[in-house]
């Protein structure tokens, strides 16, 4: 069951137009040209119920403005949007009961107050029963270790202790979905661990959906079943993290170390991309040669000490994927269901 | 419906606890902010009785009646800085994300701007308001009965309406410019402090201006011609009766201008 439906979604944003030198400057005092600058163009998926996905992309590439779209920020240009079955620009309040929200960058807290008021007054606002705020809060202090700042104002905590007291806040009322915009951002590597590990638990535990951004592609490997990966507005991907590899990541780097110096080292079909003393990296393509049938060629001809292959790394396919634009529909078979 | 004004009511006045206690922190801010303000206006009126010292009056208006014209302004003002003055810092609000998280609670984002501050920076001028009322009275030998009282009491809430319905308005525009504090400082202040001079000194397109357009008029000096009983002016003085209602119908037109421009939030950043 979908719990988010999104169909050529569309959100335009119009730039003023700066010109040139001093009689520019003076012309667009009285007659602004503006430029129609589209940040999502066209996009559609859907999510079920349960999912954690990672939603991803360059910078500008319209992550956030997706986002803003799903939580009622931001009103879409046109098209189709429901969060579990609510348009969530037109019922924002009621929007506002089913989803959580954390943007890395900026914190929900309210900046003056110690922490625990902030939960508080957001029992409040969200009317949260008084037994389930107690249960929730009971849990969370313990998993999120939020013991050690409750009674700490908002503005004097680390990174850490904030984005810790921030998806708290925001799963407090028991969302269905929650947004994460770069729940990682800054963090050690610790903290990201920990971060990392009670998202995963709040998915299993509640089936809480997840949508998250990132720029750090460990959190995606980590956490999500699914990634939508997106660029200049524009689906480029839609599927399995493994899928992935499979569809884009077709060469594999074969390390070999030779026994002795050979300067003219070559093979058909294989790229030499790098060397280092007796050491060489070997570009090639599953799809023309095995990694077998290339290593039975290679030991056939030269005195082979060790071998190693090596994976893609999930970055370079990625950026590979921006680079090459490659248009989703020719590339993909694996796009998620109408 | 009730019940989520109840809601509304009671997150508001939480929020009004929280904002007079962060305000508090600051002490030596607090302070200076009230006696800062209660001097700026002393001032003023300061100025006021040099002037008419030598000119003795202002088109038929005497110092006290002057003292009671601004007075009344000031009233009306200081009430509206304590819910509203912030309003004009929504261009802060909105490049700095604040506004987003507005969004994502099931309460209304404007219910969300007003609870943002509670100014108790204001009672300066609340307090130099009416001492400055209550000298003007008793110089004035004023003698009111209820029906002047209400007047009085319809001017300063309509007063209020008017001043914080501009404060809205101004705010809302930045939901499309993401400007505001200045629009406030260069437009609705100096507008705003004419107004402490009789109108009929003004050319009379500034006149109309502020009589239909943006109806300043209606906060102190049409009020006080109906209370001071000034029936010599260019103004027929049942106007001031209608300051109450014309309060009630700009902040609510202001208030929907900014619900239009809620739907034209752009969002800062990402």
């Amino acid at each position: 069951m979908s719990i988010i439906e999104v169909k050529h979604l569309y959100k335009e944003f119009k730039i003023p137009k700066r010109q040139e030198g001093m009689s520019g400057a003076l012309r667009s005092l009285f007659h602004r040209q503006y430029l129609t600058k589209p940040a999502v163009n066209d996009i559609s998926f859907s999510i079920d119920c349960g999912e954690i996905v990672g939603y991803i992309g360059p910078n500008g590439a319209g992550k956030s403005t997706t986002i803003k779209m799903l939580t009622g920020i931001l009103v879409p240009s046109s098209g189709y949007i429901r969060v579990n079955g609510l348009i969530p620009y037109k019922e924002r309040q009621r929007n506002a009961r089913q989803i959580g929200v954390v943007f890395g960058q900026r914190s929900q807290l309210w900046w003056d107050l110690p922490t625990i008021e902030s939960f508080e007054l957001l029992k409040q606002v969200f009317q949260i029963p008084a037994e389930r705020y107690r249960q929730n809060m009971a849990r969370f202090r313990k998993i999120l270790e939020l013991d050690e700042f409750l009674h700490t104002p908002v503005r004097q905590l680390s990174l850490g202790q904030r984005m810790r007291a921030d998806i708290a806040a925001a799963l407090l009322h028991d969302p269905k979905i929650i947004f994460l915009d770069e729940p990682t951002i800054g963090l050690d590597v610790v903290a990201k661990e920990r971060m990392r590990s009670f998202i995963r638990e709040i998915n299993r535990e509640r089936g809480v959906t997840v949508i998250l951004t990132t720029h750090d592609m460990s959190d995606i490997e980590k956490l999500c079943q699914r990634m939508i990966l997106i660029d200049k507005g524009q689906v480029m991907y839609d599927g399995e993290l493994a899928k992935i590899k499979e569809t884009f990541g077709k060469t594999r780097i074969l390390i070999v170390d030779l026994e002795e110096e050979i300067v003219d080292f070559s093979l058909d079909g294989v790229e030499v991309v790098k060397q280092e003393g007796n050491r060489r990296w070997l570009k090639f393509n599953r799809d023309t040669i095995t990694a077998s049938q290339l290593i039975s060629r290679i030991s056939e001809n030269y005195n082979v000490r060790d071998i190693s292959i090596q994976d893609p790394e999930i970055e370079v396919l990625i950026r590979n994927i921006y680079e090459n634009n490659l248009p989703s529909e020719q590339a993909f078979t694996n796009k998620a269901k109408p | 419906m009730l019940k989520s004004c109840l809601r509304g009511l009671k997150f508001y006045f939480y929020m009004v606890g929280v904002s007079i206690k962060t305000q508090l922190q600051y002490r030596y801010a607090f302070v200076m902010n009230i006696l800062g303000w209660a001097m700026t206006y002393a001032g003023t009126a300061i100025t006021m009785w040099v002037m008419l010292y030598s000119f003795q009056t202002i088109r038929g208006w005497m110092f006290w009646e002057l003292l009671f014209l601004f007075g009344l302004s000031v009233l009306s003002w200081s009430i509206c800085i304590i819910f509203f003055f912030h309003f004009r810092n929504m261009d802060e609000y909105i490049v700095e994300g604040t506004f987003d998280r507005f969004l994502v609670r099931p309460i209304h984002p404007f219910l969300h701007v007003v609870a943002l501050k509670f100014d108790v920076g204001a009672f300066g001028q609340l307090l130099f308001s009416i001492v400055a009322l209550i000298i003007a009275y008793a110089q004035l030998g004023l003698n009111w009965q209820l029906s002047q009282w209400l007047i009085f009491l319809g001017a300063v809430i309509g007063g209020t309406l008017i001043q914080g319905g501009m404060l809205v308005l101004i705010s809302g525009v930045a939901f499309w410019t993401t400007r505001s504090e200045r629009l406030f400082w260069t437009l609705m202040w100096p507008a705003k402090n004419l107004m402490n001079y009789p109108l009929t000194i003004f050319p009379r397109v500034i006149q109309l201006l502020v009589t239909f357009v943006l109806p300043f008029a209606f906060v102190n000096f049409l009020p006080a011609l109906l209370l001071l009983d000034k029936t010599k002016e260019s103004f027929a003085p049942y106007w001031g009766f209608f300051t109450l209602p014309v309060g009630v119908i700009f902040f609510a037109l202001c208030f929907k201008f900014w619900t239009i421009g809620l739907n034209h939030y752009k969002s800062a950043g990402s």
